[in-house]
């Protein structure tokens, strides 16, 4: 299980991270709260989020690998008890929901797909992707 | 012309631009006074020849050495022209091989070779520029296929695989890129008078002429005519479509 991520390591990379939002999405960063969705609260679209993600890579200069958290969220789960044919078992989504802590416990479906996992991301998702790959970087 | 094209002082790479049509492209984008970089893969005299005459016209061409079948070399080689000149506007894909045989006399490098370079090369150099264009909330893709990608001859199979995966990858990022204010066009020319196409034209003659309607073989800077005006303003409004410069050779 990777190192826990403290309120304090969020707080520190927030500013930085919500000014990157703010950007791809063209809104006022004092709009992207830690707690926002980015799809449901900030209405950011598929592209948006490759945007974000770009962005987020230049200014910290790190590498986010596509389907990390998803590889992260598996841990030691064998794939297909986490997911089948592109939906998450009931093993996989308990151990999303413990990975995106940040994510309100009722905003994880049952039959839950893959695809939509991204849906879920909310700024604090996107601070703690970012604590995680600056840790893999100086590892 | 219309007035201002609106590419003077525009970033452009062009891929392949040392010799033939990328040089024709590279030389009339410069002339717009956009700021060119250009990639080759192995001709460094050619790539250098091509600079200096550029610049001693006064245009701001600089060149990358990239081979496009290496991820990793296009991420290095547009990060060093990003380093240089902050933003990215305009694409050219135009890097191609062409090994022409018939399928059963193909040696498989014959075929890998003309994919790697032709398609993947176009993924590779794409993927490395586009996440600039997606936070700049603008850019111009423009794709160099061929008229092959539609209708090609004997000992082409290869060729128009490669041509006909290029107009399909330019309709689906069209669509993708769209709400980012991204376009993406292709030109297709027909037979162009370079030296790629020497050995075609020496050996379908007359026959090839007498498929083009205007029955003369195209020119370089006439395939750069329609690159440009993809790439300016004047074609904000154009985007998935391929534009073929082809002096009407698949009409008949």
């Amino acid at each position: 299980m990777p190192a826990s991520i403290s309120k304090d390591d969020i707080q520190t990379v927030y500013p930085r991270v919500a000014k990157a939002i703010a950007e791809a999405l063209a809104r006022d960063p004092a709009e992207v709260r830690v707690t926002s969705r980015l799809f449901a609260d900030l209405e950011a679209e598929s592209i948006d989020l490759l945007d974000i993600v770009f962005r987020l890579e230049r200014e910290f200069n790190i590498q986010i690998p596509r389907g990390r958290i998803i590889e992260d969220a598996r841990g030691d789960l064998p794939e297909d008890e986490f997911e089948r044919n592109g939906v998450l078992t009931a093993p996989g989504l308990a151990r999303l929901r413990e990975y995106m802590s940040e994510v309100p416990a009722e905003n994880f479906r049952a039959q839950m797909n893959l695809a939509d996992v991204p849906a879920l991301f909310t700024v604090e998702t996107m601070c703690k992707i970012v604590i995680r790959a600056m840790r893999d970087g100086s590892a | 012309m219309l007035g201002e094209s609106g590419l003077a002082g525009k970033a452009v790479i062009v891929t392949g631009g040392s010799r033939g049509i990328g040089r024709a492209i590279v030389d009339l984008f410069a002339a717009e006074g956009a700021n060119v970089t250009f990639l080759f893969r192995t001709d460094r005299v050619s790539a250098q020849e091509a600079m200096e005459q550029a610049r001693a016209r006064g245009h701001s061409v600089s060149c990358e050495q990239a081979d496009v079948r290496d991820p990793a070399a296009c991420a290095a080689a547009v990060q060093r022209t990003i380093a240089r000149t902050g933003r990215i506007d305009v694409l050219v894909n135009n890097s191609g091989v062409i090994r022409d045989n018939l399928l059963a006399w193909l040696e498989p490098g014959d075929v890998s070779e003309v994919l790697e370079t032709n398609v993947t090369g176009v993924f590779n150099i794409t993927r490395a520029a586009v996440s600039h264009m997606i936070s700049q909330r603008s850019g111009k893709i423009i794709n160099i296929s061929s008229v092959a990608g539609e209708m090609a001859g004997r000992g082409q199979t290869n060729y128009a695989a490669s041509k006909g995966a290029v107009n399909a990858f330019t309709r689906a990022l069209a669509v993708e890129l769209a709400p980012r204010k991204i376009t993406v066009n292709a030109v297709a020319p027909g037979l162009i008078e370079t030296g790629m196409s020497e050995r075609i034209r020496t050996n379908a003659g007359d026959q090839a002429l007498n498929r083009i309607l205007l029955r003369r073989y195209g020119q370089p800077v006439e395939v750069a005519n329609a690159v440009v005006f993809l790439a300016s303003r004047f074609a904000d409004y154009i985007t998935g479509q391929i534009i073929y410069v082809d002096g009407g050779f698949k009409m008949e």
